[in-house]
């Protein structure tokens, strides 16, 4: 009688220590996710380096080709900076094809804004970021290309 | 000469119809679904379209969808999954409206105007009407616009256990700032 209510002790044991197990391992997980930052783009690698003009003419030729090929990549792009646009206390740097009006835009990461505000139009520059893809826009009537997160790399 | 002077007239009608649609290519909305228990479900998108029509009060905003910069990975992924927003199906967001009460707003004035605002909200391609007010303020020339509002998640098909948990706000605040030149 005594062996078996210590072998159903040990039991009760064993599944208490693997319940506490599970919860500090989900709550390990859960920490992990929710404090998960992305990096900084300055420091990942870029899939493509690509000349501005050559890039926008590849969303103007067959956007769901380029959107396939370059969305949610890190991309460097390269060019004469077109235009500046504040941002409410930001900058946004622009690559303007002026054939077309389409462009390429570029939102800065927080640690690199600075950089933007040190640019103005006709700076040959190269721009690393997350590259969102194409839209067409409706009130412009022309193909835009955004990007976030964005570092200056030259 | 009767041609000449048809093309100036032309000419001059042009520009001073495009000098009342003001555009940006860089207003910012925010978006924060955050809640007491989880604070990662916020984001802000830099490169929204805005255009504003001084003289009839029209209103226009497009976003893309992916551009909302998220500062946690796997938050960003969810706001972009099926799911959600779905953005590779629905790349981007709209909003077709009016200032009412343009009457209000003197362009040629600095000062800060209260305004209200009613549209329709595309997301996913489901449209709501959407009534809420701006702060029109007007400096130099130059047209400053914000405004915060609530939306339904749930009007535009989004629902999950994440909002039934409490972990994302179900009527997620929206913040939105424009300057115009």
């Amino acid at each position: 009688m005594a062996e078996v209510t210590k072998k159903k002790t040990g039991s009760l044991k064993k599944i208490l220590i693997a319940v506490l197990a599970l919860i500090i391992i989900g709550a390990g997980i859960y920490w992990y996710v929710a404090s998960e930052k992305f990096a900084d783009t300055s420091k990942r690698k870029s899939v493509y380096i690509v000349k501005a003009l050559d890039f926008i003419k590849e969303f103007l030729q067959n956007d769901s080709l380029a959107n396939k090929k370059y969305a949610d990549k890190i991309i460097t792009v390269t060019g004469i900076v077109s235009g500046i646009e504040s941002a409410d206390t930001t900058i946004n740097i622009k690559f303007i094809d002026k054939a077309t009006g389409s462009y390429a835009i570029f939102a800065f990461q927080e640690q690199h804004l600075n950089e933007a505000k040190t640019l103005k139009a006709g700076d040959d520059v190269s721009i690393k970021g997350s590259c969102s893809g194409s839209i067409y826009s409706d009130i412009l009537g022309t193909e835009i290309i955004t990007f976030k997160r964005c570092a200056l790399t030259k | 000469m009767k041609k000449t002077l048809l093309s100036t007239i032309l000419l001059f009608v042009t520009v001073f119809l495009f000098a009342q649609r003001k555009v940006t290519t860089s207003a910012v909305v925010a978006f924060d679904a955050t809640t007491a228990i989880d604070n990662q479900a916020k984001a802000e998108n830099k490169t929204v379209i805005a255009a504003f029509d001084t003289k009839t009060g029209v209103l226009q905003f497009e976003a893309s969808v992916k551009n909302f910069a998220f500062g946690n990975p796997t938050m960003q992924n969810h706001f972009n999954s099926g799911q959600w927003l779905n953005s590779d199906k629905f790349p981007k967001m709209t909003f077709n409206g009016k200032v009412n009460d343009l009457s209000k707003v003197n362009f040629n004035k600095d000062g800060a105007y209260t305004v209200s605002i009613s549209g329709d909200l595309m997301v996913k391609e489901i449209s709501k009407p959407l009534n809420t007010s701006a702060i029109i303020t007007v400096k130099g020339g130059v047209i400053n616009a914000t405004s915060d509002f609530s939306i339904t998640l749930a009007d535009y098909g989004i629902s999950g256990a994440s909002m039934e948990s409490g972990k994302i706000a179900k009527e997620p605040k929206i913040s939105v700032k424009v300057e115009l030149n």
